[in-house]
């Protein structure tokens, strides 16, 4: 499996993502899960309140010697993929693993070395040994090109407002951008609280919703008080719905 | 006053900046709002439609595609490139939507 979610800020893609993964991870599935958001996300939904994650090295990318072909960067010949996540990467709860890339931080650092490496690295990822769950910045930047293009399912996360809709549609329209890396594209509705709000989101996208996670209370709380959903509120109505999501996608996980 | 309003995804600037604008605008100041966001969504909520935001997208689009000229001054890109929303509130569209990272 190599998901990736998807839509406009604050829709809820890191709590949904992160309770996916846990979810899958405690169904003794190896997972993997990413974050190429330059602000923090992720790791609080996994249930990482500090997040320990070593740098990832300027020289895991180099620059291509004069006289040789291809792009001007290009991953460490030394430098195995597979063993690169397991290095970079720390154990969130379940047995998560949890990679992200150089977050945005008070020191003035260049980011662009690690973030190249983190990109690499995720492309070369050999299929089968991971489930790949990806939170991606909001917004339409990274979505279905380089930053999103190791993912082959995409769930686009939709509120019920006409903000999260418009981004909705773009990312819908943006969902063959990259025909070298086809995808399968489908909506979560999120934060739903009104009977017809599911209706409008797919109308509204004219995509699948394949999930339907209520407004929660409960999620909200977690969020305040930095705790994972899944720690905080197991029996949530929103951690439950996440549970159904998961099923859903049953098919396409990697034991 | 050059104000810009920064933070989280979801956390309330769009709807902040176009509260700002049209505040301002009742007041009698002329406004220029800007959404400088790579998912432009500020006509929503200053209240100009779906459509009008997308059709403000597409110019900017066309701009990076070479169908359009860039404009010379910042007067002529406001009237080229902006519209008027409620309040007299200036509106234009400054980021492009899929901007190909470096690399």
């Amino acid at each position: 499996m190599r998901l990736a979610f998807v839509g406009k800020g604050g829709a809820g893609k890191s709590a949904i993502a992160g309770t996916f993964a846990r979810i899958l991870a405690r169904e003794d599935h190896k997972v993997l899960a990413i974050d190429s958001d330059p602000l923090p996300g992720l790791a609080f939904s996994l249930g990482l309140a500090i997040d320990r994650s070593p740098p990832i090295p300027d020289d895991a990318v180099i620059e291509r010697k004069a006289g040789e072909e291809g792009p001007r960067w290009r991953l460490n010949p030394d430098i195995d993929p597979f063993e690169a996540v397991e290095q970079w990467s720390v154990e969130a709860p379940d047995g998560v693993r949890f990679l992200q890339f150089g977050k945005i931080t008070i020191e003035p650092r260049d980011l662009w070395r690690p973030q190249m490496a983190f990109r690499f690295v995720i492309n070369k990822l050999p299929a089968g040994r991971w489930n790949v769950i990806g939170d991606l910045p909001g917004g339409t930047r990274q979505a279905f090109t380089g930053w999103g293009s190791w993912a082959n399912t995409v769930l686009i996360v939709v509120e019920p407002t006409a903000k999260s809709l418009l981004s909705g549609r773009r990312l819908a329209r943006m969902a063959d951008i990259d025909p070298e890396n086809p995808k399968r594209v489908m909506v979560v509705a999120s934060k739903v609280r009104e009977p017809d709000d599911v209706e409008m989101i797919a109308k509204g996208t004219g995509l699948e919703v394949i999930a339907t996670v209520p407004w929660d209370e409960e999620l909200a709380e977690a969020e305040r008080q930095q705790l994972a959903p899944i720690d905080f509120a197991p029996a949530s109505p929103a951690v439950r719905a996440v549970e159904s999501l998961v099923e859903r996608l049953s098919e396409e996980r990697v034991a | 006053m050059k104000l810009a309003v920064v933070g989280k995804g979801g956390s309330g600037k769009t709807t902040t900046s176009s509260v700002i604008a049209r505040t301002l605008a009742r007041g009698g100041m002329a406004v220029v709002a800007l959404d400088c966001d790579s998912n432009p969504n500020l006509g929503i909520s200053l209240g100009v439609g779906d459509e009008e935001t997308e059709r403000l997208v597409s110019m900017r689009q066309a701009l990076d595609e070479g169908e359009e000229a860039h404009a010379p001054t910042w007067d002529t890109l406001l009237s080229r490139y902006g519209s008027d929303g409620p309040d007299g509130v200036r509106l234009a569209v400054v980021s492009r939507i899929d901007n190909p990272e470096p690399g």
